[in-house]
């Protein structure tokens, strides 16, 4: 009980400037990049929608009178038992002139006979197979090599998809010429396995789908998640297609961007994806995200930084956003860290839980607010209500820890080179060739 | 006796030596009449000539009667060949008239296994046809039907002693037999190798390709796919390929491929259709029949096996001793009833006659006597197709109490009640006349042999024997 007095006299006895000085990182970084950014350019973005509206309508009739053909790509390995739900979710499409190429990746189960089968019976339209396993962005190029489209659809296996999603996805690019490819959202389908599921349900609702709807607005959208994005073919072609990965998503995008298109991010065009269920397995996951960025952003892509002939400003901006707020303030925050530390010692038995409140406070009421822009949703808002506190401690030390381990592995041992996620065999050359 | 070498003289294609008498023939002879062959102990065939020497030898060893086909036949001037008949159905082979001295001997030796055969008929064709086969068999001191590659088959093997009786397009046919005669315990099969049959024509000649899923067509270019590990370009060789030099350079990042394995590798295998412009990797394996030309699906071909067939106790004592065969394929023709059904009525119809004496009922046997010249030309469906016609016939002919039962393909009882046989012997010969008409029409003016014999039921006989009195004219 004492220290629950001396908590709440320590709070009420807080200057603002007081405030402000022991949550400087809080205020001044993410509460401005993570709110008032993200607000400001969403309610624009809406209050704006009635005038893209007319534009919106006329690129979907054009849409519809070309019919233009589209390649759905899906290389995968050992994603047979996925491909028959796929192929039947995607027969139930608004548009239908689509290919379906499926690539196996030199799957050691019974993809090949399942695909076989499939494509027998007419629900995919090419199917090839490498005997040798050669990284999925081999897979997604054998893909492209064999396409026939107009536009290229990257999906991947596991995944389901809405009804127009198809549909949604390729619209922009009939209202928007400049555009080079479109993401679209991806929703957690297993939000309901387990406590790490359904905290990332939270994270793709608020900080991946509102953050995408923002950065497009602004112009510096940089990963189209190779769960669900669209292509033109000639961008693709021009860029040679993906190269290796892992991060090959954010990679193909950053190359389009450098081609002079634009990208854009479509909240309409929504798919629904399983999410690791354990936090190991998360863990894998968000190591291999976070180490592309060192690996693309800072080395492979850093002649985005120079002021050469295809120096664009919004690619310069989005990458400068990105390591900014990704990578630099990751290591600011240990400095935040420290200066508590070592300037408000006695203070710090208050500042922790103060600054969990004041986290959690503001991820509720972003949540609350960023509801009113979503397009639609999977979950309702409420289901994610009880889990909210949790995110502070999964976004503020969670991740941030992972991020961080991942950027020194990265920065120091290129550990990327390693990941088993790439045959042994191009990792030694993208290594060796520092790709 | 003439048993001096000296003595051996060609006097008008004929040799005399040790009391047997040799005709030879040769190209100066018609290859189409062997009958001037008849009463010759033995024969001398020229085999300078390999296609006459053939022609002759099948007319020889394919003829129905056993005075020709299990006649000695010697072949002089014989050139090595693979024809499997003039390989195997021959006795010996001589290079001179002077080896007609060993010669003569084999032929004593076919001579005293001849007189050891039974004669008995047997009432079906593939009955005829085994037994013709085990009669050779015995003849010669032949334990093994062993099937050898040819070329001429139409399924790629063939078994000479059985096979020169069929063309070779009739080699499926031979299975068949070969399959009747396992089924009837006369030889004991021993896997060999399987052949893979048209659905259409029963041909094995068939050609296997790999064709377009799409369109079937066997036009196709193959192209290994190259996976150019440093940029992950992954297409066919062409796009590697230039007009230049012999190197590989990647279209995307436009490297020298060095190393495979190192810097790249070819993880598949990809056909582009020149006929339908489609690509494929798993190609659809076709067979084109050499003989109907149908495209087949290779899991609809018909795979049969080919054994090597051994004679069993049975078999090797058939041709002695003859054997009962039984008539299953006869036995579910519409409109008859089987053999032991017919014994049984027969026994009840012989109670009644007992007691109404004044009720006649006669039995009859229906023989088709060159039958099986016809059923070799329309196979077995032919076969099936044309009793039940007969059936269909004689069914229209005789009263709804008549019964008819198959004995064999080539042989049916019928019972006619209250039928004196007078008027029975009236029946049957119009049945005759009528069959013989049917099969005259519907088989290219085939001219089949009707026999039959009506004979009234005789109360103080028993069923059977008074069946087999009926059979024995024909079969004894």
């Amino acid at each position: 009980m004492d220290y629950l007095d001396e908590f709440f006299n320590y709070i009420s006895s807080v200057s603002p400037a007081k405030l402000v000085r022991v949550f400087w990182f809080f205020f001044f970084f993410e509460f401005v990049r993570f709110f008032l950014v993200d607000f400001t350019t969403v309610l624009l973005w809406k209050l704006t929608a009635v005038f893209r509206k007319q534009r919106v309508r006329e690129g979907r009739n054009l849409f519809w009178a070309e019919k233009p053909l589209i390649s759905i790509i899906v290389p995968g390995k050992n994603e047979g038992k996925h491909i028959f739900k796929l192929a039947n979710s995607l027969k139930e499409q608004t548009y239908q002139n689509f290919e379906l190429i499926v690539i196996d990746d030199g799957s050691d189960d019974e993809t090949r006979t399942i695909c076989n089968s499939l494509k027998k019976n007419g629900l995919i339209d090419i199917f090839l197979s490498n005997d040798v396993r050669g990284g999925k962005a081999s897979a997604a190029n054998l893909g492209l090599r064999y396409s026939s489209g107009k536009y290229i659809i990257h999906m991947d296996a596991d995944c389901s998809y809405d009804r127009d999603a198809v549909e949604n996805i390729i619209v922009p690019f009939y209202y928007d010429e400049k555009l080079g490819a479109v993401g679209g959202d991806v929703q957690v389908r297993n939000y309901r396995e387990s406590l790490c599921a359904s905290l990332q349900a939270i994270e793709y609702t608020d900080t991946i789908s509102i953050g995408r709807i923002s950065q497009s607005q602004l112009g510096i959208y940089r990963i189209i998640s190779g769960a669900f994005g669209a292509f033109k073919k000639d961008a693709l072609d021009s860029v040679g297609g993906w190269d290796i990965g892992p991060g090959l998503d954010g990679d193909i995008t950053v190359k389009v961007r450098k081609m002079g298109y634009e990208i854009h991010f479509e909240p309409t065009a929504i798919c629904q994806t399983n999410v690791p269920v354990t936090f190991k397995a998360l863990i894998k996951q968000r190591l291999r995200w976070d180490k592309s960025l060192i690996r693309f952003r800072l080395r492979k892509h850093r002649d985005v930084f120079y002021p050469n002939e295809s120096f664009r400003i919004s690619n310069f901006v989005s990458f400068v956003e990105n390591i900014t707020y990704s990578l630099v303030l990751n290591f600011k925050w240990y400095f935040y860290l420290i200066d508590m530390v070592l300037n408000f010692t006695s203070r710090l038995i208050f500042i922790i839980p103060m600054n969990f409140i004041l986290y959690t406070i503001n991820n509720y009421f972003k949540f609350i607010v960023f509801s009113l822009f979503r397009q639609r949703k999977n979950v309702k808002a409420e289901y994610f209500m009880l889990y909210m506190p949790l995110m502070a401690l999964y976004f503020g030390y969670f991740l941030r820890l992972v991020r961080t381990y991942a950027y020194l592995q990265e920065l120091i041992f290129r550990r990327s080179y390693e990941d088993s996620w790439n045959p042994e065999k191009s990792s030694r050359q993208a290594k060796s060739l520092k790709l | 006796m003439n048993t001096s070498t000296e003595n051996i003289k060609v006097v008008d294609h004929k040799i005399n030596y040790n009391n047997l008498v040799f005709y030879v023939i040769d190209t100066t002879n018609s290859i189409l009449n062997i009958d001037h062959t008849m009463g010759y102990d033995a024969l001398i065939l020229d085999a300078s000539d390999p296609e006459y020497a053939r022609i002759v030898l099948k007319k020889i060893r394919s003829h129905y009667n056993p005075e020709f086909y299990l006649k000695p036949v010697f072949l002089l001037n014989f050139k090595e060949t693979k024809d499997p008949l003039l390989n195997n159905m021959h006795d010996g082979l001589m290079t001179s008239y002077d080896q007609v001295v060993t010669m003569s001997e084999t032929a004593k030796r076919i001579f005293l296994k001849t007189t050891q055969l039974d004669n008995q008929l047997i009432p079906s064709f593939e009955g005829q046809t085994v037994k013709k086969v085990l009669n050779y068999m015995y003849t010669r001191d032949i334990r093994t039907l062993k099937p050898i590659v040819d070329l001429n088959s139409s399924i790629g093997y063939t078994y000479p002693e059985l096979s020169i009786n069929f063309t070779n397009t009739e080699e499926p046919q031979v299975l068949e037999i070969l399959e009747w005669a396992d089924r009837e315990g006369l030889i004991w099969p021993d896997f060999y190798e399987r052949v893979y049959l048209c659905n259409n024509c029963n041909s094995g000649a068939l050609s296997y390709r790999e064709v377009c899923p799409h369109c079937n067509s066997s036009n196709s270019k193959s192209e290994d796919l190259v996976h150019h590990f440093p940029c992950a370009y992954i297409g066919p060789i062409s796009d590697f390929q230039n007009n230049i030099d012999n190197s590989l350079n990647c279209p995307k990042c436009n490297k020298t491929l060095r190393h495979i394995g190192i810097d790249y590798d070819k993880p598949s295998v990809i056909h582009h259709c020149n006929n339908c412009d489609q690509n494929y990797q798993d190609a659809f394996i076709k067979s084109k029949c050499l003989s109907c030309e149908d495209d087949i699906d290779v899991k609809y071909l018909v795979p049969r096996t080919v054994n090597i067939y051994k004679l069993t106790r049975k078999g090797r004592s058939a041709a002695t001793s003859g054997f009962l065969s039984s008539s299953q394929e006869v036995d579910d023709i519409f409109g008859t009833i089987n053999m032991q059904t017919l014994k049984i009525m027969l026994h009840y119809e012989l109670e009644k006659v007992k007691e109404s004496p004044a009720q006649k009922t006669s039995i009859a046997l229906v023989h088709l006597e060159n039958v099986f010249e016809l059923y070799n030309k329309i196979g077995k469906k032919g076969e099936r197709k044309l009793l039940e016609e007969l059936v269909a016939v004689v069914r229209e002919n005789i009263k709804s109490s008549d019964v008819i039962a198959f004995e064999s393909s080539s042989t049916l009882y019928l019972m006619l009640t209250n039928t004196a046989s007078e008027n029975a012997e009236q029946k049957l010969k119009n049945l005759s006349a009528l069959t013989e008409n049917l099969i005259k029409k519907n088989f290219n003016g085939f001219k089949a042999n009707l026999l039959h014999k009506v004979k009234m039921l005789d109360t103080d006989k028993k069923a059977e024997v008074q069946l087999q009195e009926l059979s024995k004219d024909f079969f004894a």
